[in-house]
């Protein structure tokens, strides 16, 4: 069974691409608008790893990622922030709140799925 | 996580379902203690595990050692793929292998 | 959607590989040794591999990486090829094509029969290779696996990777099975060997911490820092340590020799060599700062923190010590200079130069004045003055040594952009000359360079076919000979071709048809403006324009240019400078009341002209000196000095460029040291007179131009010859 991985972010073609990218490398993939979108959805799934923005309306992805972690059953799932080389800070904060792994924007999808391939096999 | 206990002929199996994982731990861990209190030999039946990762592989590794330990015997059997594909690349068949039931899967 | 459509293109690209590779094995097998075929498989294999890679198709990766691999030996020939290959090889082919209609059909999977049937073919392929790789082992094959990771590090060509994970690794979400996996998408995981000492009984085992270590021995290509970058998630979250294979060190101690000479950091030096990676550094200094907390003060070098940390190991760290060691020398060598301008330094020369002349004044006026105890002292000071001259002209002296490595680079770039395999050899580099012709020697050797790595070294194919190694060679030389410096740009390339010099010559109207010409003067014809005897013209050295240049520019350092060359061994471009600009060690004659400078270095003797010789000298231009033809020229006609020939004269034995000639002169007055002072331009046209010097009576001489009256007598000498014949 093909493992799930949730994209969080604000910008269609971004999660599009990204998605994309993870289907064909045989992964199944939930897209999420925000975090709040990302929240409402990850209840009642079996999700193997989450990717997050940073910057979203509603609910950014420091928040996102706090809330996961708060969880049960995603307290341990790994998430990818995506991040800025400017948001170094940003950067630490998503590690203090647990998400520690990162893909720096822009990024080819081969970036990504390599990172991806890091955490999970599908 | 499921764990069915089965006595036959003073053999304890034990039937694993699900996921041998983290989020399990702990409940495998306490299982795991339990049962190897209560038995001489358990046979530990891995085929309805869905998913292992380094934590529950660590558990197993763990029971089997507990086992040595307590003079008692700790086998796996009907491996699944999920476990077997982490036994294999941890190179550890040798703790975990059961040659006669490994070839079954084939 | 863009990425759609570069994906269907590249199926359509992999599919159409695929065929290629199809129809290749079934040729293969009846034709099995053509080596042309084995690489166009090898090639498409690749392919779609590498673009897999792009598009992120882990399984098409690994997959068709196996294959690679098989062919890559097969290639080599290491790898028998037979009916059963050939028969696995187009298993493989399906597979790949079933792999790819599961990229075309995006979401779709595999099914476990495909999976199990693939993963048994990449199993074969594997164990064709004879290593053990990853993935998952039949059961009649586990007994072998594990007596080799029970065992000790296996032997082998591998990078050693030591992973320990901190406690937090899991809880973090990350898992070492994930980053194993991933390391196996860059090489091959010969052998892992867990390491679960630290594992403590069940029921005090915290099931969410990690308690496992592992030590890897990994086949790959990829470099350090790639592999580092695997873990980069959980880099603080475990301890990481990379031993590159064997045969890396040796490359890695190779780089650390050639290292730049930019830093002097021993870290950094490592860190360029790709032994260090600058993760690595930075945690080594962190560890050095806290064994100094910790032990009162006291630093331990960051070398011995490297080696006791386990991160290099101390063979390594002592050559890149011996190496930081050098640059420092340098270093200090360097510091050891004073920067001063050219402008001093050449105020300071000139007035030696008039200190020089206004001492050879004094010296000949106490010479005159017969005062035995003047004539001492003046002859002190000159021997002083020389050796203050001789300290001026050090001055301004440079060694080409450092000229001539910046070809190193030259030649590394440029035989790789030809495509051929041309090694350069420096001799000589300790050889001195004025700085300011160093300046102005680079551009033309750089052309004579590039052109003998262009037209003059032959491919590998045509040197192989001549019985040369497939190597080329050019060679940079220097070295003094009589008051010159001589620089040689020699290759052992095909040599120059008369016959096709002469043709072009004609067709280009330099010459014309039928002239008899010696092999030099050939060889001189490609200094001529628009020659260019290659049959095809590269970027590289152009349309033959340069080689005239090359010749112009070496005039106008006062220097001459010559071609040696043996058709099918090799051609040597020789060219010969004066050392210096400003001074010459002169040797003074008279001729009338004119005085004339020629330079010392080039005076083999002085011989008195007989008078036999006198009277047959009126009809011809040369003398028999021990049985030599020894051609002349006579200064008085040369330079039309009006005044009646003395009783006697003398013949001034000069040599240049391996040519003898004679200067026939009235007055042998000795060696004189002499400041050149230039021409003005009007004077520029004038043969055989390089510039003029004041005599210390006040007096002008002429400082001769030696090159250009020997070639004149030898000209003339030779016409002789011809017309008496």
């Amino acid at each position: 069974m093909a493992k799930t991985i949730m994209v969080v972010d604000d910008s269609a073609s971004l999660r599009q691409v990204v998605s994309i990218a993870l289907r064909g490398a045989g992964f199944d993939v939930i897209e999420a608008c925000d975090g709040k979108d990302g929240l409402s959805k990850i209840t009642g799934q079996k999700i193997h790893l989450i990717i997050s923005d940073v910057n979203m309306p509603n609910m950014d992805g420091i928040t996102f990622v706090k809330e996961v972690k708060k969880l049960a059953n995603y307290k341990f799932t790994p998430i990818i922030m995506l991040t800025t080389e400017s948001q170094e800070a940003k950067k630490q904060e998503g590690q203090a709140a647990g998400a520690k792994a990162w893909v720096v924007k822009p990024f080819q999808p081969a970036q990504m799925l390599a990172a991806v391939s890091k955490l999970i096999m599908p | 996580m499921d764990i069915n206990a089965q006595q036959v002929n003073g053999i304890c199996t034990l039937q694993m379902e699900g996921e041998l994982t983290i989020y399990h731990g702990q409940e495998i861990r306490d299982g795991l203690i339990e049962h190897l209190a209560a038995n001489n030999e358990i046979e530990l039946n891995l085929s309805g595990i869905t998913e292992m990762d380094t934590a529950g592989f660590q558990l197993l590794l763990a029971a089997k050692r507990e086992g040595t330990r307590l003079g008692k015997i700790v086998r796996f059997v009907s491996h699944s793929q999920a476990t077997l594909d982490v036994i294999d690349l941890y190179s550890m068949a040798a703790q975990f292998g059961d040659p006669l039931l490994i070839s079954a899967r084939q | 959607m863009n990425m759609d459509q570069a994906l269907q293109t590249y199926i359509e690209e992999s599919r159409g590989l695929l065929d290629e590779m199809e129809s290749i094995l079934l040729r293969l097998e009846s034709e099995p040794q053509d080596e042309e075929t084995v690489n166009a498989m090898f090639r498409a294999a690749h392919t779609i591999k590498g673009s897999a890679g792009l598009f992120g198709l882990d399984a098409i990766v690994a997959f068709t990486h196996v294959v690679e691999n098989v062919l890559d030996e097969v290639r080599e020939g290491t790898q028998a090829v037979n009916g059963e290959l050939v028969e696995l090889l187009l298993k493989c082919c399906d597979h790949i094509g079933l792999l790819i209609t599961v990229v075309a059909e995006a979401g779709e999977m595999l099914d476990m029969e495909q999976a199990a049937a693939g993963e048994a073919i990449a199993a074969v392929l594997r164990s064709l290779m004879g290593g053990a790789a990853s993935g998952v082992a039949m059961p009649a094959v586990q007994e072998p696996r594990l007596d080799a990771s029970g065992g000790g590090p296996i032997e082998g060509d591998y990078w050693h990777i030591s992973l320990g994970f901190g406690p937090d690794v899991l809880r973090n979400g990350m898992d070492p099975i994930s980053f194993i996996r991933y390391l196996s998408t860059i090489g091959d995981i010969v052998s892992l060997r867990v390491d679960d000492s630290e594992l403590p009984e069940l029921n005090a085992i915290d099931p969410e911490s990690c308690y496992l270590s592992f030590s890897i021995e990994f086949k790959s290509e990829a470099d350090k820092k790639t592999i580092e970058d695997a873990f980069e998630f959980v880099r603080e979250d475990c301890r990481l340590r990379i031993f590159p294979p064997p045969s890396h060190l040796a490359a890695f101690v190779e780089r650390l020799e050639h290292a730049s000479g930019n830093t002097d950091m021993l870290g950094q030096l490592l860190i360029e060599a790709g032994i260090l990676t600058s993760n690595e550094l930075e945690d080594a200094l962190a560890a050095q700062e806290n064994t100094m907390a910790a032990g009162g003060g006291a630093k331990l070098p960051i070398g011995e923190v490297l080696v006791k940390e386990g991160v290099v190991q101390k063979e390594v760290v002592d050559v890149a010590l011996e190496k930081q060691r050098q640059i420092r020398d340098h270093k200090a060598q360097e510091a050891k200079f004073i920067r001063v301008s050219a402008e001093k330094l050449d105020e300071l020369i000139n007035l030696v130069g008039e200190l020089v002349i206004a001492g050879a004044g004094a010296s000949l006026l106490a010479h005159r004045s017969g005062d035995v105890a003047l004539h001492e002292s003046t002859s002190v000071v000159s021997g002083l003055v020389e050796e203050i001259r001789d300290g001026a002209l050090k001055l301004r002296m440079v060694e080409i040594g450092e000229t001539f490595n910046r070809f190193q680079r030259v030649v590394r770039d440029v035989s790789k952009e030809l495509g051929k395999d041309i090694g350069l050899e420096i001799s000589g580099a300790e050889t001195e000359l004025d700085k300011t012709v160093v300046e102005k020697i680079g551009d033309p050797l750089m052309h004579l360079v590039r052109n003998a790595m262009d037209h003059g070294i032959e491919s590998a194919e045509a040197r192989m076919a001549a019985g040369k190694p497939a190597k080329g060679s050019l060679r940079l030389n220097a070295y003094h000979d009589s008051g010159s410096i001589v620089i040689e740009v020699a290759d052992d390339g095909g040599g120059l071709k008369k016959e096709r010099i002469l043709k072009k010559a004609v067709e280009r109207g330099i010459i014309s048809p039928g002239q008899t010409l010696s092999d030099n003067d050939i060889y001189n014809l490609i200094f001529e403006a628009g020659f260019s005897t290659a049959d095809q013209v590269t970027s590289l050295s152009g349309r033959g324009v340069g080689m005239d240049v090359v010749k112009r520019n070496i005039q106008a350092l006062r220097g001459t240019v010559d071609i040696e060359s043996l058709e099918g061994h090799g051609t040597t471009v020789r060219i010969r400078l004066p050392l210096t600009l400003a001074i010459i060690d002169g040797f003074l004659v008279g001729v009338g009341k004119s005085a004339f400078v020629v330079p010392l270095d080039m005076v083999l003797e002085c011989i008195e002209l007989s008078d036999a010789d006198r009277k047959a000298a009126d009809t011809r231009n040369y003398v028999n000196l021990r049985g030599e033809v020894l051609p002349f020229v006579r200064l008085r006609d040369q330079f039309e000095v009006n005044a009646a020939a003395g009783k006697r004269e003398n013949i001034v034995v000069v040599q240049y460029g391996g040519q003898k000639a004679g200067f026939v002169v009235d007055e042998l007055m000795g060696e004189f040291q002499t400041v050149i002072k230039p021409l003005g331009s009007v004077f520029r046209h004038l043969r055989g007179i390089s510039g003029s010097t004041i005599l210390g009576t006040g007096e002008v001489a002429l400082i001769l131009d030696v090159p250009a009256l020997v070639q004149l007598g030898v000209a003339r000498d030779e016409q002789m010859v011809m017309h008496g014949a």
